[in-house]
């Protein structure tokens, strides 16, 4: 009654349709809560899906240097990254987020409107004849990307900033794995390595401005004018 | 082999510095491999100009006559900055501006960290200008942005940090929307050779098969780069990050920011502009290239007026060469390019002179505002003084300085292409940053004498400071044929000839 | 006949539901409980007690505990339970239910603040801004399914439901029941967005409007209040996991019905006595951000059945 019919496409287009929206939902709950430690695992899963998604289609479309790319995402965005910050906010010891520009309802309905801006810049990649998946991941991907920069200029504490701009690299991972089955090996273990470093070294950053300001609030950083 | 040289150096010097034990011998490393890549680069152009292009590794590697060319500026800028930075950072720690521990083990600590990330600087610098593949391109781009977070947090400072935090989020934000771009030139391109083949990004085939892309989405890719590299580039309205960052970063640092990372933001986006404009006609990347471009300039120019700190001003100047840049580029044609690839060349020299003199200025005066500067420059220390002058001079395009000859050259590829809104908008914003350095810088320079003493004798920056000054004026007259050759060669490859 | 069968059980099952949900909670926190059949026994007490009623009052307060509960009834009336023919189905569907849901509230809130006392106020105030949020939420969700069915009648949804087994796995039914869960927290009043045990002025919602509600009164609304948690619950299970729905309630797939259903509401008591211990209340000014949430996920689910 319940048959698994694991090889045919349509069944892998469902599963990775819905790992999409899950991601997308992630997305809105990162930008509807406000504990940044949740932030940083809402991130974590959110590409662990984005790992598992990568993994499906190489699976489905016979792209083995795919897996490599899921492979390193696990890696470096799911476990050395979230440990990272994590280790980080441990240590200057802020748990929660001040409230954003925009207030939670507000902005939360935004990233809805975002979502559907991101449906429709998709559509114009729409191809009928590819077989495979991809149209709803790219869509997925380029709200990902809005949200996250919307969440960028949106929230105050810097730490907050750091994870918006991953999970904009985020929408951009699952937009190549979507429109191209990933870009060749070489770019994405450099795209990779500038994540890792990119995480380290805002990580220290912030925790500089902390240590300077009090505060990773960085509306406060307003000496520099004109 | 010789591109894999020129890569190595400045890996090994960084690692050579970061394991050195004494100052001297960091400053000797630094010294020496910056020599040796500017050697290097010289070879490099001399190979090009004899085969046309160079290329290693099946392709992964490739320069071409812009691509020498840029690494041939970057290259001798950043060797007259490691010998100035000698002398800078000697008065830096003299002055207790790197941390004042009676052992000195912090301050050795920053001059390491200052010797380990410059070269590990200019490699990425160099990496992006051999590297064939568009995905590298942009690796390499985000590695000069991570490599230079540092050096603008240098001082420690809570403005340092405020810098560096602008620096990283508009870059990265900018470089998210580049990388979206590359991957949209990827889907453009790989119709043509398969999805896995690392060739698909390479610039030289892509180039080749240009007209073949897929149209709609080299639009939304130039787009996308532009906004991308142009935040590199500094071109408005991306630019607010880069007052503040070379206010705060050390001198040699902001001489490198200023010029190399410069040109080679702007070597990624001709590459993308050749392709854009193989596919869908030279228009339409036109357009959005003279639109950022005269914003830029019209930017610059009420900053320029009010400006208070004579670095932010440097900053604002950067940004208003820009947007004359991005409008050479938009002109395109032969004349446009040449004049681009003749400003890119005498803009590096001129900017680069200015930021030394700069660095003389706020060491021996230890402030950065106009209004404190209460005394003459040119009394307190002649050599600055007259060489500041005459780099300000050639900056603002006053003939017969070099920068005039360029710009010149542009306004008239303007008006002879069609664009004369363009050009008379041109004048007018250049007429206005003219103005408005003219009175401040020289104000600053020549002003009513305070009763500043004569200043200590400074032979590493002086020396640099001669060497480049002396390279400008003598290029305002006569550019060397194989430059000459070099620069009309990276012109046409621009104009796709 | 069906009418009937499906009066009682909505009549008999509502306080096992809510006495079971109250008995699993308090296991969670290592306490006894009051047992699985407290709520009869409440109910049967209030009705054996007399009435206080305040002079203040006027006729809406004596009228509704009457309107809440016999619009409770008919709102379950039409939602399938056992059978995928709801009884009176042909009489309203979605709509109808929502509307008979929000009468009964409407006039709870009224009759909060007839008797002219604080909490009764208080209480009606947060009721509106909290259903003002949820009810769109709610309704973008269910339109969701019942565009995915092509009808908003209960009983064709549920038929539909039925036919694809792989349907829950499409992003727009899944984002209608994360829509519908929170709506559910919120319009049955339970942690976190509000504590059915509270009677503290800080805390309490529900418990505010009937505050002044004693006798066969109170027992009417608290009884009208467990069978609108169990109208809800079906709701929720019986668009998205209709498994075991019979074609009618005659003959023994009657038995196997009830069975299916029994089991599917423990799961889901399980889940919200889940949700209700790890959570703690949420400040009233928060609600909105969660419900703002309900409304944005119930509007991607709409949309989403155009463009996924």
């Amino acid at each position: 009654m319940l048959m698994m019919p694991v090889l045919d496409l349509q069944f892998g287009e469902r599963i990775v349709t819905l790992m999409a929206a899950l991601v997308l939902v992630l997305q809105i709950a990162m930008v509807s809560q406000r504990w940044i430690v949740l932030h940083i695992r809402i991130f974590a899963v959110q590409s662990l899906l984005l790992a598992m998604i990568a993994a499906t289609i190489a699976w489905y479309n016979h792209a083995p240097h795919i897996y490599i790319a899921a492979v390193l995402t696990l890696v470096v965005k799911v476990i050395l990254v979230p440990i990272l910050f994590e280790r980080l906010v441990t240590r200057m010891e802020i748990h929660e987020e001040i409230e954003p520009i925009v207030n939670v309802p507000l902005s939360v309905l935004i990233a809805g409107g975002l979502t559907l801006v991101g449906y429709v810049v998709a559509e114009s990649f729409y191809r009928p004849d590819a077989p495979g998946v991809g149209h709803n991941a790219l869509a997925v991907a380029i709200s990902l990307f809005l949200i996250g920069f919307f969440t960028m200029i949106n929230r105050r504490k810097a730490l907050t900033q750091v994870l918006a701009l991953l999970s904009l690299e985020n929408g951009l991972f699952l937009a190549a794995i979507s429109l191209t089955y990933g870009m060749p090996l070489i770019v994405e273990l450099g795209i990779l390595f500038d994540v890792l470093v990119a995480a380290m070294v805002l990580g220290i950053l912030v925790y500089r401005i902390r240590e300077s300001f009090e505060s990773m609030d960085v509306s406060r950083l307003r000496r520099l004018r004109g | 082999m010789l591109l894999i040289l020129l890569l190595l150096i400045p890996v090994a010097t960084a690692a050579a510095s970061y394991f050195a034990r004494r100052r001297t011998v960091m400053e000797a490393v630094n010294l020496a491999g910056f020599g040796a890549i500017f050697f290097a680069s010289v070879v490099l152009g001399a190979r090009v100009l004899a085969d046309g292009t160079v290329s290693l590794a099946n392709g992964f590697f490739y320069a071409d006559a812009l691509s020498a060319l840029v690494i041939l500026l970057t290259a001798s800028v950043a060797l007259i900055c490691a010998s100035y930075s000698i002398g800078y950072l000697r008065d830096d720690q003299q002055s207790g501006e790197l941390g004042d521990d009676a052992s000195g083990k912090e301050q050795l600590a920053q001059l390491r960290m200052y010797y380990t990330l410059t070269p590990l600087f200019v490699f990425s610098m160099l990496f992006m200008a051999v590297a064939n593949n568009l995905g590298v391109m942009w690796a390499a781009m985000e590695a000069t942005t991570l490599a230079s977070i540092f050096l603008v947090t240098f001082y420690g400072k809570i403005t340092s940090l405020e810098a560096a935090w602008k620096y990283a989020m508009i870059g990265g934000v900018g470089l998210s929307m580049a990388l979206f771009g590359t991957l949209v030139a990827y889907y453009a391109g790989h119709n043509l050779t398969g999805s896995a083949a690392l060739s698909g990004l390479n610039w030289s085939v892509l180039a080749q098969h240009s007209a073949e892309l897929d149209k709609t989405s080299m639009r939304l890719a130039f787009v996308l780069i532009l906004m991308g590299y142009g935040t590199k580039a500094g071109l408005a309205p991306m630019h607010t990050w880069k007052p503040d960052a070379y206010s705060e970063a050390p001198v040699p640092s902001a001489a490198l920011l200023s010029t190399s990372t410069l040109n080679c933001a702007f070597y990624g986006l001709i590459r993308f502009y050749i392709l854009t404009s193989g596919c869908l006609g030279a228009e339409y990347p036109s357009h959005l290239l003279l639109l950022f471009g005269l914003l830029s300039m019209g930017v610059a120019v009420p900053f320029v007026l009010v400006q208070k700190n004579f670095r932010r001003l440097l900053a604002y100047s950067t940004i208003d060469h820009a947007g004359i840049m991005a409008i050479a580029l938009g002109i395109g044609g032969a004349l446009g390019s040449l004049g681009l690839m003749l400003h890119m060349t005498f803009h590096t020299i001129a900017k680069a002179l200015l930021f030394l003199c700069a660095g003389n200025v706020y060491q021996h005066f230890k402030t950065d505002q106009f209004s404190k500067i209460k005394g003459s420059v040119i009394k307190a220390m002649p050599l600055t003084g007259v060489v500041f002058f005459v780099a300000m001079l050639a900056i603002i395009g006053m003939p017969p300085f070099s920068l005039f000859q360029s710009e010149f050259l542009i306004l008239r590829a303007a008006f002879d292409g069609g664009h004369t809104l363009t050009g008379v908008l041109f004048v007018v914003f250049s007429a206005g940053v003219f103005a408005g350095v003219l009175l401040l810088v020289g104000g600053m320079i020549l002003g009513p004498g305070g009763d500043e003493p004569v200043a200590a004798r400074r032979p590493w920056r002086n020396g640099s400071l001669l060497a480049l000054a002396s390279t400008l004026v003598i290029i305002g007259f006569w550019v060397p044929a194989p430059l000459f050759e070099l620069i009309s060669r990276a012109a046409r490859v621009v104009s796709g000839q | 006949m069906e009418n009937a069968a499906q009066f009682f059980l909505l009549l008999m099952l509502s306080p096992l539901v809510t006495g079971v949900i109250r008995t699993l909670k308090a296991r969670l926190q290592t306490r006894r409980g009051p047992g699985i059949l407290q709520l009869y026994r409440d109910l049967q007490k209030l009705f054996s007690k007399g009435m206080v009623i305040p002079e203040t009052a006027s006729w809406i307060f004596t009228v509704t505990p009457w309107i809440v509960f016999f619009s409770t009834i008919l709102a379950g009336l039409m939602i399938p339970m056992v059978a995928a023919e709801a009884p009176l189905g042909l009489f309203g569907g979605v709509l109808a239910v929502i509307y008979l849901l929000g009468l009964g509230r409407f006039f709870l809130a009224l009759s909060g603040m007839d008797t002219g006392s604080s909490f009764g106020g208080l209480g009606s105030s947060r009721e509106m801004t909290i259903s003002a949020l949820a009810e769109p939420a709610m309704m973008l969700a269910i339109f969701t399914v019942a565009i995915g069915a092509g009808s908003t009648g209960l009983t064709e949804i549920a038929g539909t439901a039925i036919g694809q087994s792989w349907r829950f796995l499409a992003p727009s039914q899944m984002f209608a029941f994360a829509a519908l869960s929170l709506v559910l927290i919120a319009e049955t009043g339970r942690i976190p967005v509000d504590n059915p045990d509270t009677h503290l002025e800080l805390t309490m919602i529900h418990e505010a409007m009937i505050l002044e509600y004693s006798g066969p009164y109170l027992a009417l609304l608290e009884w009208a209040a467990s069978i609108k948690q169990l109208v809800l619950m079906t709701l929720l299970i019986n668009c998205f996991w209709p498994f075991g729905l019979q074609p009618t309630w005659f003959g023994f797939g009657a038995v196997e019905g009830i069975c299916w259903l029994l089991g599917k509401l423990l799961l889901l008591s399980c889940a919200i006595v889940l949700l209700e211990t790890v959570n703690a209340k949420m400040r009233l000014f928060r609600v909105p951000e969660l419900l703002a949430v309900a409304f944005t996920l119930g509007s991607l689910a709409l949309i989403s059945t155009f463009l996924f």
